[in-house]
This record gives C-alpha cells, sequence and structure tokens, in this order.
C-alpha cells in the first residue's frame, strides 16, 4: 500500500514539475484573473518617498479602500498623503519607525483602533549606508539590519495574526535583486536584504496552508531613486536603472495575481542562475567586467 | 571595439575557470599547512566548532577558543591538548631539525558573547596583545530559537539575529584590519544549507543564515575588488548536521535514506579539506548543489512541488512542536 502510494508520488513528481513550469509560461502569455482590491486597506512602510509613495498611489488607483503611510520624516508622508486624498481616496500617515520594535507595536495599535484592519502590509522601509565593511560606521551598519531586516519582523508580528483570523490579507515585501547576488560596498545592504528574502521565502512556504493570507516578494534591479543616488552601472543600455513608478506598478499587479516572486528586470534570472552554476572566479570575471565591483565608486546616497 | 576584447577576455576566463575547476576534481590540490598559525573559533564549546578544533590540533595550529560556556569551552580545550601531547613528541624527536620542530602549539580560551559588540571587541584585543596576529578566523557561533514567528519572543529573533549573523560584523572587524595589512588571512563562515534555501516555520533562522551568506559573499567580492588575493574566504554550508541542534526535524519518510543527516565529523572533514586548499565554497551532501541549482531555474510553483515531494516545506514542524513540548527548556541552545 505504502509502496504504490510512494510509486505514485515519484511517477506523478516529474509530470507536476513540468505542469508547473508549463502554467508559469502560460501565465506569461494569457492575462490572468486579478483580485479586486476595493475592500482592501494597504499599509505601507517607508512610504513618504521613493518606490513607497508610488506604490501608495497605485495602490489608491488600483481602488485600495484606504491608504496608510508609515514612514520616520513627516514632511513627504504629509506631501504623498495629500496628493492621494485628492484622488479620493481615504488616506492616514502615522510617524514610526519601523527599527523601532516598541514604536512599531504602538503605531500598530494607533492603526487599528483609527483607521481599522490592515489587510494589505507593504514592507518597503530601507535604508542603505553603502560603505565597505572596513569603513562602515558600527551603529549604521546596526541600523541597516534593524531597518530593513528586524523591521520586517515586527511589522509582521503586529499584522499577521489579524490578516490569519479574517483568512484576507496579503503581505508584500519589496526586497532587492542584490539579495541573491550581493555586491562590494553594500555590505550592510547586502547582509539585510539576503536575510529579508529568506524571511519572505519561509513564510511564504509556511502561509501556503493558510487560505486567504499570500505573500509577493519584489526583486527590482537598481531603482532610479534618491536612495541610490550617484550609482553608477557600467551597461546603462543593457541595464538601465528601473523607474519608481515601474516597479510600483509591477509590484500591485503581483499583488492582484497573487504572484509570490517577482524579478525585475527577468534578465537578472540570468544572473541569478549563473552564480549557481559558475565556479567563483568566474564570477568574479563577470562582475568586474559587469563593472558592479566599481558602480558603489560614486554612490551618493541620500544626501 | 575596446569592449569586444574585454568581453571576450572575461569569456575565455570563465571557460578557462571551467577548466581549473575541472582540473582540481582530478588533481587534488595540495592542502596548505596551518602549523603554527592562530586560528580563532567562534562557539568552540560544542558541536561543529569543536570538532573544527580538534581538526587544526591535529595540525598543529595555535587555537584560540571562543564561548559563551566556560565550561564547554575547557573541555575542548582539553581535547585539544590531549591532541597535542599525542602527537608532538614523536615528531619533535624524530626529526632532529631543531627549535622548529620543539614549537609547542598552544590552545587559549576566552568567554565571549559573539552577539554583544563590545564583548567580541575587547575579547579581540586580548587575543592580539595575548596571543598575536590572527590568520583564521571561524565564525560558526549559531544558535536557533526553535519556536514559530509569531509564538517566538521577540528578544530571541534578535538574538538569533546578532549571534548567527551581526555577530560576522564584529568579529570580522575586529580581526581584518591586521589581516589587511599582512595581506595574509582566512575568514570562514560556517552557514547552514538554509542559507542557501529556506523552509517554513524557522524564519528567523533562515533569515540569519542568508544573512551570513550575504556577508560573505559581499565582503569576497570587497576582498577581489581590493585585489587583496591573500586573504582567502570559504563558505561551508553543510545540511542537518546530527548534533542535536534540530533534534526532531525530519523529511519524508521514504526520501530519508537519500538525505541522511550528516555526521559532523564527516561534515568538518570536507569543511576542512576546502579551507586548507582555498576552495570558496563547499555544501555537505553534494546533492545540495543540485538542489540551489534547481531553485535557481524552476518556477516558484515547481519549487513547492519539489520540496512537497521531499517533505522539506515542513520538516521542521516536528522540530519546533518537540521544542514546545520539552519543559526543561531555557530558551537557545548554543551549537552546531
Amino acid at each position: 500500500m505504502m509502496d504504490t502510494k510512494l510509486l505514485g508520488c515519484v511517477v506523478l513528481f516529474p509530470i507536476q514539475i513540468l505542469f508547473c513550469i508549463l502554467k508559469a509560461t502560460v501565465r506569461l502569455l494569457v492575462p490572468l484573473k486579478r483580485k479586486d482590491l476595493v475592500a482592501d486597506v494597504v499599509l505601507i512602510t517607508g512610504g513618504g518617498r521613493g518606490i513607497g509613495r508610488h506604490l501608495a498611489k497605485e495602490f489608491a488607483k488600483q481602488g485600495a479602500r484606504k491608504v496608510i503611510l508609515w514612514g520616520r520624516t513627516e514632511k513627504c508622508l504629509r506631501e504623498t498623503c495629500e496628493e492621494i486624498a485628492m484622488t479620493g481616496t481615504e488616506c492616514h500617515y502615522f510617524v514610526c519607525d519601523v527599527g523601532n520594535r516598541e514604536e512599531v507595536y504602538q503605531q500598530a495599535k494607533v492603526v487599528r483602533e483609527k483607521v481599522g484592519d490592515v489587510t494589505i502590509l507593504v514592507n518597503n522601509a530601507a535604508v542603505v549606508h553603502g560603505k565597505t565593511l572596513m569603513k562602515s560606521d558600527d551603529d549604521a551598519l546596526l541600523k541597516t539590519q534593524h531597518i530593513n531586516t528586524l523591521g520586517q519582523f515586527w511589522t509582521m508580528k503586529a499584522f499577521l495574526p489579524r490578516m490569519l483570523e479574517l483568512c484576507h490579507g496579503h503581505v508584500v515585501c519589496i526586497n532587492s535583486i542584490l539579495s541573491l547576488s550581493s555586491i562590494p560596498g553594500a555590505i550592510d545592504y547586502c547582509t539585510s536584504k539576503a536575510s529579508a528574502y529568506a524571511f519572505m521565502e519561509s513564510l511564504t512556504l509556511g502561509l501556503l496552508d493558510c487560505p486567504g493570507v499570500d505573500c509577493t516578494t519584489v526583486l527590482p534591479f537598481h531603482t532610479d531613486t534618491e536612495m541610490f543616488q550617484g550609482m553608477r552601472v557600467r551597461f546603462p543600455h543593457l541595464f538601465p536603472p528601473l523607474h519608481p513608478e515601474v516597479v510600483a506598478q509591477r509590484t500591485v499587479d503581483a499583488v492582484r495575481t497573487n504572484t509570490a516572486f517577482v524579478v525585475l528586470p527577468w534578465t537578472m534570472h540570468l544572473l541569478v542562475i549563473l552564480k549557481s552554476l559558475l565556479p567563483q572566479c568566474a564570477l568574479e570575471e563577470i562582475h568586474k567586467f559587469a563593472g558592479s565591483y566599481t558602480c558603489m565608486n560614486t554612490f551618493k546616497g541620500r544626501t | 571595439m575596446n569592449i569586444v576584447v574585454e568581453f571576450f577576455v572575461v569569456s575565455f576566463k570563465v571557460m578557462w575557470s571551467f577548466v581549473l575547476a575541472g582540473a582540481k576534481w582530478l588533481i587534488k590540490p595540495e592542502e596548505k599547512s596551518v602549523e603554527g598559525q592562530v586560528c580563532v573559533i567562534t562557539g568552540g564549546g560544542s558541536g561543529l566548532g569543536r570538532l573544527f578544533a580538534a581538526e587544526f590540533a591535529r595540525r598543529r595550529a595555535t587555537l584560540v577558543l571562543w564561548d559563551v560556556n566556560r565550561r564547554a569551552n575547557e573541555e575542548t580545550a582539553e581535547l585539544v591538548r590531549d591532541i597535542y601531547r599525542e602527537m608532538v613528541p614523536p615528531k619533535g624527536f624524530r626529526n632532529s631539525v631543531g627549535e622548529l620542530q620543539l614549537f609547542q602549539p598552544q590552545v587559549y580560551t576566552y568567554v565571549c558573547d559573539v552577539s554583544k559588540r563590545e564583548s567580541v571587541y575587547s575579547t579581540a584585543e586580548k587575543v592580539r596583545r595575548e596571543v598575536g596576529n590572527v590568520t583564521f578566523l571561524i565564525n560558526n557561533a549559531g544558535v536557533v530559537s526553535g519556536h514559530h514567528l509569531l509564538e517566538c519572543p521577540d528578544e530571541l529573533i534578535e538574538k538569533t539575529m546578532m549571534v548567527n549573523c551581526h555577530a560576522h560584523f564584529w568579529t570580522t572587524k575586529a580581526f581584518l584590519p591586521k589581516m589587511l595589512e599582512l595581506n595574509q588571512g582566512h575568514i570562514v563562515t560556517v552557514a547552514s544549507s538554509l542559507g542557501l534555501f529556506s523552509t517554513a516555520g524557522v524564519e528567523d533562522y533562515c533569515a540569519s543564515k542568508f544573512g551570513a551568506i550575504g556577508f560573505h559573499e559581499s565582503l569576497s567580492h570587497e576582498l577581489k575588488a581590493a585585489s587583496k588575493d591573500g586573504i582567502k574566504m570559504t563558505l561551508v554550508c553543510p545540511f542537518l548536521v546530527d548534533t542535536g541542534m534540530f533534534k526532531g526535524c525530519k523529511i519524508r519518510k521514504e526520501m530519508a535514506p537519500f538525505f541522511p543527516p550528516l555526521k559532523a565529523e564527516y561534515c568538518v572533514e570536507r569543511a576542512m579539506r576546502a579551507i586548507l586548499t582555498d576552495q570558496p565554497m563547499v555544501c555537505t551532501p553534494r546533492t545540495m548543489y543540485v538542489v540551489t541549482f534547481m531553485k535557481t531555474v524552476l518556477p516558484f510553483d515547481a519549487i513547492v512541488c519539489m520540496y512537497r515531494f521531499l517533505g522539506a516545506d515542513k520538516c521542521m514542524y516536528p522540530f519546533l512542536a518537540q521544542r514546545k513540548e520539552s519543559t526543561n527548556n531555557n530558551g537557545m541552545k548554543p551549537g552546531m
């Protein structure tokens, strides 16, 4: 009995895999059913500027009921909030540093009381210090870890239980392609993003059993925002920097189509595949050629 | 024109690296000598750390053991001294060359909590004063909280991240400057195969191990970019090791024979071989390379199928349940 079942599994396995590949291919070509966002309350961390700001606008445009912004700078938050309110979507903002655990829990309580249950949580807040290990300040290294990685743990712990209760929710993480392929000169960022990626991957696998609660992780390439100002890629024609609007559009679309992982642009898949195949010294040569060893030399960041 | 030439040169170098890698399979490269070199091992009190200490001792390296647990650390030191005692006299007598052969390696122990930055820096300072320049740094200390995300106390999440990931910042920052100055050294990161692919229920552990690997890769690129070829880096990714750290963890019953829990000794043996031949990365068992590669090419749904087929997606659930049950649970278990 046991053996026949196992045999069935073994035979079925390659068919399943082929089916999954086929499904993924079809999904690329055929427009999918997209879910409605009318009942959703969206919370975006780091929503005052950069990708977060465009995400807020895009969620409002696609019909989210309410948008909540979290961030550290009140001025940016207010501006974004006003901009969204003009389009007719209810918008709130709260000053909250996701790196501070107590503050996250406290503000989460405030959100629940004042606005209601959050059903889409977008972990977007991130900082980058952009220095080599020996030039990095210890506190700056830690701060990046706290905001980029641990912040996601706290926001998740604050909002996920309610989503599970309601059987309705979506967790989104704006990560970076650097989480899968590190570059020198941004050691704080690479470490924290790799952690955040694993966190989302593990969570996605865990939440497969929870109907109604889904996950999306977006891994964009260099995006043209203030955050990575000054970073120069060697072949800008081959790998142009992404626009934050595009990243926002693709993210909201991935949420509506329940896509678990999105790599932007798709060419970055090749990099990840190459990385798992090539010997280390070959990979180094390619990095050197592609200019990723020097791209952070001109980095200025948010000044 | 220039860029075309450069492209061909790079392509050639990529091809050549495959040839070199193939050659290494056929002609085993010689292991480098670690005799008399100072080797720091974090988490030396138990599990893999202890075995690493024994291996380095057999090769007559001077050992510096760090652990939070003083007693366990002393036990390892005792083990190391035994090894030294057994091997030194015959070697010393057989060769009558003189002083060099009479060199007596020593073992030093320090109580250090690697999650505390000040503790790492002050202990590192002591090591520099009392022992000398460090050539080998084995970042091995690791913990696991063993709770589901939503049930895990925040402090344990922080602790896991601090010990498994952030500690690498501090230990490396403490010893790297001297290595850079001499352009000589070797940094080893003991991660886990859970640093290459994750599984459900242990979000914090996966996050910390992926982080450690991100750190390792970024640092190794940094050293390459700065042309510090004398400093080597090795990443060690063992699959489940039977050190008891993940007691209860099991994959699908029928698949278990293909992925047996690793003997810690085997894992350390493979890792030592990789370290001493300057290999950048080692996964044990080798099937893990295949799993990692499959993960990069397959769409997510197919990966989930693969995980379910292997029973790997929920392999940690029995471990977590066991953790919850055990009443004498005092939070964290050091080791691995």
